[in-house]
């Protein structure tokens, strides 16, 4: 760039790739106990964005968790005396039209739809970091097949293909719905994360590791992986809601697991009983917000993470924030947390 | 021209994946699809429709027929059109099924992903080139919790408050009952009524995600040297930002336009079950729920095609674009 | 400042007229909660016909001055204070569109880097009707036709008005740029390292065209380099920056005869001669200084050969007081303790 040279060079990262540890040196006063967070904890906290992404998924995180004390016994319970009310002090989200109560359908869904979210993001997450970095390191006729194989998959429509799986399956338990997902919902991910890899994989840690002659999955595991791990984590956090509105999905249309509770059989059963139709808006309002806010949370998480690793971004905050810590680390102690995209 | 041909191979070959796909299924499934199937029809049907049962058993296997024995029939079969016939609209044939509810969705899909990709684009261009201002701070966070949204939860709503309560647009349906398909002016009126309401769903839902996209490209567009010199240049302020910046910003998204596509299909299904459009998204969800595999099949061949057709437009759209393309 | 002439011209007998005058011009790069001074009381003119070169290590500032002239700052750069006048007139006080018309038509730019000044998705040609078009009334054709004479001019091929930038080389790109900045007649041309990035046969051709193009179209130019050794050659005046400030101004042949500031020297310095006896190049030791903490004192004396706790007089005013331009000859002015001393 011509124009203009900000800072001088020596201090600042001209690139948007380095950051430094959040919340400069150690205080001084360190016979205080103090609370240290995880660095990349505090990182993802200074961004308003992804502050606000975390305290609202915590948030859901615990109700799912204490959804047992907060939510009478079996959401499936229902009682016909008590069918189609409208929300109520006894009720709080009101009951459907069999007269199980929707609150603790919605608690007890947040564990089905959360689990079963993380457990394919993992799975998908695994599969994509795996193939991804493998394809990068061995290059030649292993890359060429992978990047075949990930590039048909993205090109045949996910959500069609689930419902055609699902139609084959008489039973569908959580797990094949993990297993599903998984396995269809890796090649997005894998694209971006071969990417970095590629990246990486002319430095000098790589090529020194695989002239000690490490293996080859050693290598991926032992050295690739640690350097990617918030590009991984930014892979599961986007997997991971994905696959929560996919699964509510499949659900609201009939072809989930439709034992458990959770949010979109919630949705379905409102909608395969017309109670919208009848002006119930109930049903769908409090499991649609619960599965809204979820994955807005995590959005905001992963645009968060976003401005973190790209200050040209952010807006300039006035107050102490990420560049403060910047100009007061000074001359990082740590090593570069993430690679730039 | 090369370039063409590998690409043309490519998409030929995911053609051929889905294709097979479609074959293997079936057979690695627990249960016997097969058996399922032939239990929907009544002894009448298969009477009146002799080969059927063989077309049934080349696709969805079951019986010990080996793979590789079953295998070139199948690909024959599809390419001479027979796909079977769909037993949830006996005997109509699955070809026929398709062919009439196809059109829809393709036209709801066509006309409403491009609204909403025009629609992101400029807001997000607009939004990284006056950052803070109105748009930036107030249009692009609202499309993006627009967009956060799921698909089907975003129609339910607009469903509630724009159709029912406040009577705006019809709810159901792709067109008036009692209004004959055809090329008349009723019908085309109808079908484009029925249609606004799922179209400006899937224009918000959409949106959003462009707008992100492409304001963060543009951002850093905004940064390349010749976009200082076009200003330098002392040229207007909207055309720096549109013949320069937003010019070179538009071509990742571009390609990203096709990569989306296979997820607005699958939008789509969620926006067709809601509105109970009858295209190709709801008959899928409809044929699944009833196990009618042959439609099923059909369907997503269809649809893995398209989502193919569309990358191919878009292939084609980067080569016009950008001349660097060309040269290589 | 107890200099009579604010600037240096070469003799009082040629009255130039000034086209560009900056006037204690300050710039500071504000960031939450602190700004960092990137240039610090300037005071620059460029008269009528005048070649004026702007030499200094990375990050002095030079680059920063060349885009206040133009008015092209961004955010987080802003003028704090002083006066930026073309002609008279107060360019921090024009509207946008007197901004965009004086933009180009009075003065333009070559920046650094040619290879990416240039839109990669239209052809060349297209890019010369765009800024035309937006300052004369012209039809296409005949901008087309313009541009093709231009390419002329500095040594293109006319077909090359069909080409994208990409299938241009390094040379030919730069070429380009240049007669886009004479495209409208310019009265001044800022060039901002405009050869840094081309090997040297290159640049001295490229050079040369511009110094016949100048004697032809009587344009004036400021050139901003790291390299001396190409101003000493080119320019009439030179003006030496250092951490933000000018340091030593002179007519070109009197700096390269009698350098005074140590900069200058070492500047001078560190090219060895083409011809004559084998010298020692002497370099600068040590680093450009952090602007957002510079050396109290004369911003120069951490690396200064000659600042020498030895004799803590003129030590402690190195160290406390920041040194002032004066005169020291006809138009040459330095800014050093040294030279005060004399």
């Amino acid at each position: 760039m011509s124009q203009i040279q900000p800072l001088d060079p020596v201090n600042v990262p001209a690139a948007p790739v380095e950051l430094a540890r959040v919340g400069g040196p150690e205080r001084e006063g360190a016979g205080r106990r103090r609370f240290h967070l995880p660095g990349w904890l505090r990182l993802l906290l200074s961004n308003p964005k992804s502050r606000g992404g975390i305290i609202v998924l915590s948030a859901i995180i615990i109700l799912a968790i204490i959804a047992p004390w907060i939510a009478h016994g079996n959401p499936n319970d229902f009682s016909l005396l008590d069918a189609r009310q409208s929300p109520s002090f006894h009720h709080l989200f009101g009951t459907t039209d069999q007269g199980s109560d929707i609150f603790s359908q919605v608690m007890w869904g947040a564990r089905t739809s959360l689990v079963l979210g993380a457990a394919a993001a993992a799975l998908a997450t695994v599969l994509a970091t795996t193939l991804g970095i493998l394809a990068a390191y061995s290059g030649g006729v292993v890359d060429d097949i992978i990047n075949l194989i990930t590039s048909v998959f993205l090109v045949i429509p996910t959500i069609p293909l689930l419902i055609v799986v699902s139609s084959y399956m008489h039973t569908r338990s959580g797990l094949t719905m993990v297993l599903i997902l998984g396995l269809t919902l890796w090649g997005f991910e894998a694209r971006i994360l071969r990417g970095q890899a590629l990246a990486l994989r002319n430095r000098d840690f790589i090529l020194s590791a695989k002239v000690a002659g490490e293996g080859t999955w050693r290598i991926i595991f032992g050295e690739f992986v640690p350097n990617m791990i918030s590009r991984i984590a930014a892979a599961f956090v986007l997997v991971f809601y994905i696959a929560i509105l996919t699964e509510a999905g499949l659900e609201f249309l009939g072809l989930g697991d439709m034992n458990h509770a959770s949010w979109g059989v919630t949705m379905y059963w409102a909608q395969v009983n017309s109670s919208f139709l009848q002006g119930e808006w109930w049903p769908f309002l409090f499991p649609g917000i619960a599965l809204a806010a979820t994955v807005a949370a995590l959005v905001f998480i992963l645009a968060g993470v976003d401005e973190v690793s790209n200050p040209r971004l952010r807006k300039d905050r006035k107050r102490h924030g990420v560049f403060r810590s910047l100009f007061v680390g000074g001359r990082r102690a740590a090593p570069a947390v993430e690679e730039g995209k | 021209m090369r370039w063409f041909i590998r690409r043309l191979g490519f998409y030929f070959f995911a053609i051929w994946v889905a294709i097979t796909l479609n074959f293997l299924l079936p057979r690695l499934m627990p249960g016997d699809p097969l058996g399922g199937l032939m239990q929907r029809l009544t002894p009448a049907q298969i009477q009146g429709n002799p080969g059927i049962i063989n077309t049934f058993r080349v696709m969805l296997g079951g019986t010990n027929e080996p793979m590789w024995k079953a295998y070139p029939e199948y690909l024959k079969n599809i390419f001479t059109g027979n796909l079977g016939i769909s037993t949830s609209n006996y005997p109509t044939h699955v070809t026929e099924v398709i062919g009439r509810t196809l059109p829809y969705s393709i036209f709801l899909v066509g006309v409403a992903f491009i609204l909403a990709f025009i629609l992101g684009i400029s807001v997000g261009m607009v939004a990284a080139w006056r950052r803070g201002g109105i748009v930036d701070n107030f249009v692009m966070p609202s499309l993006l919790a627009l967009g956060a949204f799921p698909a089907f939860f975003t129609s339910l709503v607009a469903v509630y408050f724009l159709g029912l309560k406040l009577g705006w647009f019809p709810i159901q349906h792709a067109y008036d009952s009692g209004v004959i398909p055809g090329f008349n002016w009723t019908f085309l009126s109808s079908a484009f009524r029925h249609a606004e309401l799922p179209m400006i769903v899937i224009v918000f839902v959409f949106a959003g995600g462009w707008a992100l996209n492409m304001r963060t490209i543009m951002i850093n567009t905004i940064e390349e040297d010749y976009v200082g010199m076009a200003k330098a240049k002392g040229l207007h302020d909207r055309r720096v930002m549109t013949r320069y910046a937003a010019r070179n910003a538009i071509l990742p998204p571009l390609n990203g336009f096709a990569a989306q596509f296979a997820t607005a299909v699958g939008g789509l299904v969620f926006i067709e079950f809601v509105f109970s459009y009858p295209g190709a998204g709801w008959t899928l969800q409809e044929a699944a729920l009833g196990a009618d595999y042959p439609l099923t099949q059909g369907l997503l061949l269809v649809f893995a095609v398209c989502v193919i057709v569309a990358n191919f437009i878009m292939d084609l759209l980067n080569f016009v674009l950008d001349p660097r393309v060309r040269t290589s | 400042m107890n200099a009579a002439l604010e600037d240096g011209t070469t003799a009082p007998a040629v009255a130039r007229e000034t086209l560009v005058e900056l006037r204690e011009l300050v710039v500071d790069y504000v960031l939450s909660g602190r700004s960092i001074r990137a240039v610090d009381h300037v005071n620059l003119s460029v008269g009528k016909g005048e070649i004026v070169g702007l030499a200094g290590e990375s990050g002095c500032g030079k680059s920063t001055i060349a885009n206040a002239i133009m008015q092209l700052l961004r955010a987080p750069a802003q003028v704090t204070s002083g006066e930026i006048r073309f002609r008279g007139e107060d360019l921090t006080k024009m509207s946008t569109e007197q901004l965009r018309q004086f933009r180009w038509s009075n003065v333009s730019m070559v920046f650094q880097s040619a290879m990416n000044s240039l839109n990669p998705l239209m052809r060349v040609g297209d890019q010369f009707v765009d800024m035309m078009k937006a300052h004369r009334k012209i039809s296409k054709d005949d901008a087309l036709a313009r541009a093709a004479t231009l390419m002329e001019l500095v040594g293109m091929d006319r077909s090359h008005v069909r080409s994208y930038p990409h299938e241009l080389s390094g040379g030919m790109r730069q070429r380009t740029v240049i007669a886009m900045a004479l495209a409208l007649g310019p009265e001044l041309m800022i060039m901002d390292e405009p050869t840094t990035a081309l090997d040297v046969v290159v640049q001295r051709e490229i050079l040369q065209r511009v110094q016949d193009l100048q004697q032809d179209l009587g344009f004036a130019v400021l050139f901003i380099t790291h390299d001396l050794s190409l101003l000493v050659e080119f320019s009439d005046r030179i003006a030496i920056m250092y951490a933000g400030e000018i340091v030593e101004s002179a007519a070109s042949d009197v700096l390269f005869e009698r350098p005074q500031h140590p900069y200058t020297v070492g500047l001078m310095s560190s090219f060895p001669p083409l011809s004559g006896p084998r010298e020692r190049i002497v370099g600068i030791p040590g680093s450009p200084p952090d602007l957002a903490k510079p050396p109290a004192g004369c911003r120069f004396h951490t690396r200064c050969t000659h600042c020498d706790p030895a004799s803590p007089a003129l030590y402690r005013r190195q160290t406390t007081e920041r040194p002032v331009l004066r005169e020291v000859g006809p138009g040459h002015l330095v800014a050093c303790h040294l030279t005060d001393e004399r």
